[in-house]
């Protein structure tokens, strides 16, 4: 009598389980696949209204990855080319230029809470000139795509031959927080690679080697 | 007549001592196997760990710059053209500098001195630089100070000695800055009794001496190799320490190209088996006794034509044949025989050809007259202040010790070695990769070392510190191009402005101009000549103190891959030893290991016997440069496991210093000592040699009746050459057990070794360990055969015992097309590519080890252990671009994948094919002979196609058709008879 009604527990159990891990068995990942993964950044940086809605061109910022294997973050000095003069959303500072026009007085400059990050950072005041009581600290942003130490990926390879940028890293400009898409397997890669072989690389035929060296060494 | 090609002493006596030299570990008997329980308990938890380890996720941090300095861009390596600090010979390098960190040194192939080629020492130096226990800012009286507190301690003490007049002393290495030697003009100069002195420890100061008394002048004669065609060497070890190995491998390799108008004929007289007495073509053993006389009698024969030793007559007449294209060499520390070698050079008008006084060398400068005097001073106390500046002399000099006599000792060093332990002051000197500096190795040829990354401790060079003490601080980089301004600027008569010019120099790494000709006098026949030194021949043996290309006189004693490189001639890391002819060895009774007393002038050490064959029978032969306490820090070097045993001696060090050995006569230091006496002490202590490590070939016991002795090391005659041409004769297609499926269709890599031009210095195993990532095991581990070096250099024997012709081999991955080893790899780790690069996959490596079993030239590498990378700040020396491997990983030579990846990238960026040589191995870059050839040999123009097509070309093992894709070319033996090749191993 025991023995049944801890076989009918266990059963039990067991079923439960297993009804769960099968509603999570798209979550769930081998070790080392990041697929999915959108982690919170330092500034809230939206790439969906740089890229998308402003039309950045990706290698503006990114410019490292024509002529370097890391596309690499952008220092920030390039967010400087525009945000020393852009301090906040467009929305704001109209309205901050329609109420001083109402109050009949000069528009202050305003300042978006993500934005004052990025000038503490660079140990600016107010105004936007170098404040001495502030020292400048680097912005640790946290890495998206990353793969093991023992794959060697190159992006001048990849932007020489106009593979665009998406095909790898997803509808970036649609997102407001960067997430990884593709799960970067190696399998991954030598489908694309072998593809690309047969049908070329926007109508160009191109040569995408798949020795194991191309990419461990 | 066949030679047979032996590697050691064993091997020449047909027994392996070691039984199974093939393999690198001998087979481990599973006598009784882990019992069922025991595997599944082991398997559960390998599999719960697995499990474990690869839940989470690694969150990983970016941290770009804020500003980006202009031309940086991560991942992107900037080359900046510099000086190497290695030694006094002031070779250029090109620092590979990734993400803001100096990683790896390369040759600067348009430097006038070195031409390209960078030696081991120069490839570890980088070492150097991220070294945690440097001295790390000023102390004073033991105790750390800043250096307002230094500064202020030592100007008190100085001033105080000039009020007095003290004996104020400077005693450095080989200065040849010119901003430091005006500096330390400019200070010594505000004392009423002030002297510089300098010294080499392996000191060429008798040359010096030998010129002032011949030609008027106190100067180092720069050796042109490559004008020679007839070359004496006479005790000096020029390809491997003597003055500029480098320089001179480069021009020797090119005056001995066998396709060239002449090829230079060579002659060794010496008394150990040297590096360069392995590449010459008739060698003279000598006793130390005799080596003086031996310049006597060519004296005699070159200038009167006679001499009782045919010969002697014989080398004197083939240098009278090349008048004018000769060049006798001579490194013996006796004034009077250098005079007498001056006296044969000047008669045979080499002077002006082969040896240049215009642009004299200054790379060794050393007064060892003034060194003696100047220990004499410091043993009678007369000595107020002492300032030693890079050097070490309580270690490298005899009685050395006497520094800590001076009144005031103040030391300027990178290490705490055992000459800063004893000053009052220590004052933190820079690695030559984080300061400013200029050297002119050769007149004329003004070199810039410049800062690759902001100093990573609180020092100071030696020219700011003398600038500071003589009351007008500076920074050293202004100091410098003052000096350049003022001295060098107007001399190089350069039609571009000063700046322009500093740009350009910087740019090159060095600058150029005609010094001032010196009035060339004819060599002064002496009225009355000074007679030679005598060593009384009668007593027993004579001890050699030689040092080794690696370690030297030891300064590098710090660095773990000096240590770990094998000798070239002895195979044997990690140790010095005292090396005894085959002969003088059965006399004693001793064999190799047995540990020998070795008395000489009062002092006494023991050091394990090794026996050497082609050294002399009464020559007892003993490397500097070992036991430094510099190298009690590798306590801990390779793992620690419970078998392991210690890579230290009892006392804690690496080798024994010989140093206090070494005595001065007549005023030069002198490496040969008579009344030696050698005794048994009984014991016996295992050296690491490598030597029957991983043999290509057959043991003896393995081979079948009447075999053919396998053709590894082939040789050819000049006059073979000569007769055929260089072409190869079509050679008939072998059969093939596999069908033709390697393509190769956009690239063929594949490489060729000119073993006529390898001198088997061992620079390219350094600079693979540098470019490689590749770990260091220590004694204990090299000991047991696991050495991981991924490119060996194997030294064959040939010929009589008691003077036998030596083969220098490199040995790596030969890239077989039809690889033993991807055949059996159950995981398929090691595949082929279609660039016929034979692949190692560390990741999907699972540790079989069936490769390494089957491979024919056992070059793989198997990583028992993590191998220790505590040292956070040596790590940063790693190169990023190759995977550091793990534990249970295979390893082996890539034809430095990552080099061909970035070439083939960059090329691609740029949108034009790969150019031939654009692609250089790092064992190629370094190699000062260039000796090494890499290339595509889908491209029938480039340099290896050029090269396999050769007829000097083999490949080693062909006969078992694995198609290796690195061909060597045969060593050239000038004088061997015509009309017979020799095809042994």
């Amino acid at each position: 009598m025991k023995s049944r009604i801890i076989t009918i527990l266990l059963a039990i159990g067991l079923s439960v389980s297993c009804l769960l891990l099968a509603g999570r068995m798209s979550q769930l990942h081998l070790p080392g696949n990041q697929q999915g993964y959108e982690p919170v950044q330092p500034i809230a940086y939206s790439h969906r209204l740089h890229a998308g809605e402003m039309q950045i061109p990706c290698l503006y910022c990114h410019f490292a990855a024509q002529t370097s294997r890391h596309a690499g973050v952008p220092p920030a000095s390039i967010c400087m080319n525009c945000h020393r003069q852009v301090t906040s959303s467009l929305g704001g500072m109209h309205a901050e230029d329609e109420l001083a026009a109402k109050e009949k007085r000069k528009p202050r400059q305003i300042v978006s809470a993500e934005l004052e990050k990025l000038y503490d950072a660079l140990a600016l005041d107010g105004n936007l000139q170098p404040d001495p009581r502030k020292t400048p600290q680097p912005i640790v942003w946290n890495r998206v795509h990353a793969l093991p130490s023992f794959v060697y990926f190159d992006h001048r390879a990849h932007v020489r031959v106009n593979v665009a940028c998406q095909q790898c890293h997803g509808p970036v400009e649609t997102m407001e927080r960067v997430r990884q898409v593709s799960d970067l397997s190696m399998g991954w890669c030598v489908n694309c690679h072998r593809q690309a072989n047969q049908t070329g690389i926007a109508g160009a035929r191109v040569h995408a080697s798949t020795n194991c060296s191309t990419c461990h060494y | 007549m066949s030679d047979k090609y032996w590697r050691s002493l064993e091997d020449w006596r047909n027994v392996s001592e070691t039984g199974d030299a093939e393999f690198s570990e001998t087979p481990i008997d599973i006598e009784a196997g882990p019992d069922r329980r025991g595997f599944l308990k082991a398997a559960g938890f390998s599999f719960g760990a697995a499990m474990l380890a690869g839940c989470g996720r690694t969150v990983q941090k970016i941290e770009p710059n804020l500003q980006q300095p202009e031309g940086f861009i991560p991942g992107r390596p900037v080359y900046y053209a510099s000086t190497c600090g290695g030694c006094s010979a002031g070779c250029g390098t090109l620092v590979k500098v990734r993400d803001g960190r100096p990683i790896k040194l390369e040759g600067n192939p348009s430097h006038q001195v070195s031409g390209g080629g960078l030696c081991a020492v120069g490839q570890a130096s980088i070492l150097g630089l991220y070294d945690s226990r440097r001295i790390a800012h000023p102390m004073v009286d033991g105790k750390a100070a800043s250096w307002a507190q230094a500064d202020a301690f030592v100007q008190d003490r100085l001033e105080q000695a000039r009020r007095a007049g003290g004996a104020v002393r400077l005693l450095t290495g080989t200065v040849h800055s010119p901003t430091e030697s005006a500096w330390i003009g400019h200070f010594l100069g505000s004392f009423r009794n002030a002297r510089h002195i300098e010294y080499d420890a392996l000191s060429a100061s008798a040359i010096l001496d030998a010129h002032e008394r011949t030609h008027g002048a106190r100067i180092l004669p720069r050796y042109r190799f490559d004008k020679a065609g007839v070359i004496v060497g006479i005790d000096a070890d020029f390809l491997g320490t003597w003055i500029s190995p480098v320089e001179f491998a480069r021009e020797y390799a090119a005056a001995r190209d066998p396709l060239g108008s002449q090829y230079a004929w060579h002659t060794q007289v010496e008394s150990r088996m040297s590096l360069t007495g392995t590449k010459a073509d008739h060698r003279v053993v000598l006793g130390p006794a005799d080596l003086a006389g031996f310049v006597s009698d060519l004296h005699d024969a070159v200038i009167k034509g006679g001499s009782n030793r045919p010969e002697v007559l014989q080398i004197a007449q083939r240098l009278r044949d090349a008048r004018g294209r000769g060049l006798v060499v001579c490194g013996l520390q006796d004034v009077a025989a250098q005079a007498l070698v001056n006296g044969i050079n000047e008669a045979l008008g080499n002077y002006g050809a082969t040896i240049e006084t215009d642009r004299a060398s200054r790379q060794r400068r050393g007064d060892d007259r003034a060194l003696e005097n100047l220990l004499a001073e410091l043993r009678g106390g007369a000595v107020d202040v002492l300032i030693v500046a890079g050097a070490n002399p309580a270690f490298d000099l005899p009685g050395g010790e006497a520094v800590a006599k001076a009144k005031l000792l103040i030391v300027h060093a990178q290490r705490m070695d055992e000459t800063a332990a004893k000053a009052q002051a220590v004052c933190a000197a820079p690695d030559v990769l984080e300061s400013w500096g200029d050297v002119e190795p050769v007149e004329g040829t003004a070199c810039i070392v410049q800062p690759c990354l902001q100093p990573l401790f609180q020092t100071r060079p030696l020219v700011e510190t003398l600038a500071a003490w003589s009351g007008k601080p500076g920074v050293a980089l202004d100091l410098i191009r003052d000096q350049w301004r003022q001295e060098i600027f107007p001399k190089a008569k350069s039609n571009l402005a000063f700046e322009e010019f500093w740009e350009r120099s910087l740019q090159d790494g060095f600058a150029q101009y005609t010094p001032a000709a010196r009035a060339r006098t004819a060599a002064r026949r002496e009225s009355e000549p000074e007679p030679l030194q005598k060593m009384d021949p009668q007593d027993g043996f004579h001890l050699a103190l030689y040092a080794k290309p690696a370690l030297l006189e030891g300064r590098h004693a710090y660095n773990p891959w000096l240590q770990e490189v094998p000798d070239p001639v002895t195979k044997i890391a990690w140790d010095n030893y005292a090396c005894l002819a085959p002969g003088a060895a059965a006399k004693l009774g001793v064999a190799t290991g047995d540990v020998l007393g070795i008395q000489c002038g009062g002092q006494d050490i023991e050091l394990p016997a090794l026996v050497q064959p082609g050294q002399h029978e009464n020559t007892v032969a003993v490397a500097l440069g070992y036991g430094s306490q510099l190298s009690g820090r590798f306590a801990k070097v390779g793992p620690q496991w419970l078998e392991g045993r210690p890579t230290l001696n009892e006392r804690g060090l690496v080798g024994v210093n010989a140093a206090p050995l070494l005595g001065f006569d007549r005023g030069s230091l002198q490496y040969f000592r008579s009344g030696v006496k050698l005794s048994k002490t009984g014991t016996t202590m295992a050296l690491a040699c490598t030597q029957e490590h991983q043999t290509v070939s057959v043991p003896e016991r393995l081979k079948p009746a009447g075999a053919k002795i396998r053709p590894i090391i082939q040789e050819t005659t000049l006059v073979q050459i000569r007769e055929s041409g260089d072409r190869r004769a079509k050679e008939s297609p072998r059969p093939e057990l596999w069908p033709p499926d390697h393509p190769y269709p956009v690239h063929h890599w594949a490489m060729v070794v000119d073993l006529n031009a390898c001198n088997g210095c061992s620079a390219c195993i350094v600079a693979c360990q540098a470019e490689n990532n590749i770990p260091v095991v220590g004694k204990d581990e090299m000991r047991r055969k696991r050495e991981m070096h991924w490119m060996r250099i194997d030294r064959y024997y040939s010929g009589a015992l008691d003077s036998p012709r030596v083969a220098h081999q490199p040995m790596f991955c030969q890239q077989c097309d039809h690889a033993p080893c991807e055949t059996v790899c159950p995981v398929l780790a090691t595949v082929h590519s279609d660039e016929g690069l034979n692949q190692q996959i560390y990741n999907r490596c699972v540790g079989t080890r069936y490769c390494a079993n089957n491979c024919p030239y056992k070059v793989r590498r198997f990583n028992w252990f993590n191998y220790v990378r505590e040292d956070r700040m040596a790590n940063l020396a790693l190169n990023p671009d190759v995977t550091v491997r793990s534990r249970g990983v295979m390893e082996k030579c890539t034809f430095c994948v990552q080099r061909i990846q970035e070439a083939k990238i960059e090329s691609k960026r740029l949108g034009r094919p790969v150019r031939d040589g654009e692609i250089q191995t790092a064992c190629q870059q370094t190699c000062p002979a260039k000796a090494i050839v890499f290339g595509d040999l889908d491209d029938p123009h480039s340099e290896v196609s050029r090269l396999m097509a050769s007829g000097r070309r083999y490949r080693v093992l062909e006969e078992i058709n694995v198609r290796p894709g690195v061909g060597y070319l045969k060593i050239v033996r000038p004088d061997a008879p015509a009309g017979e090749e020799k095809e042994n191993g």
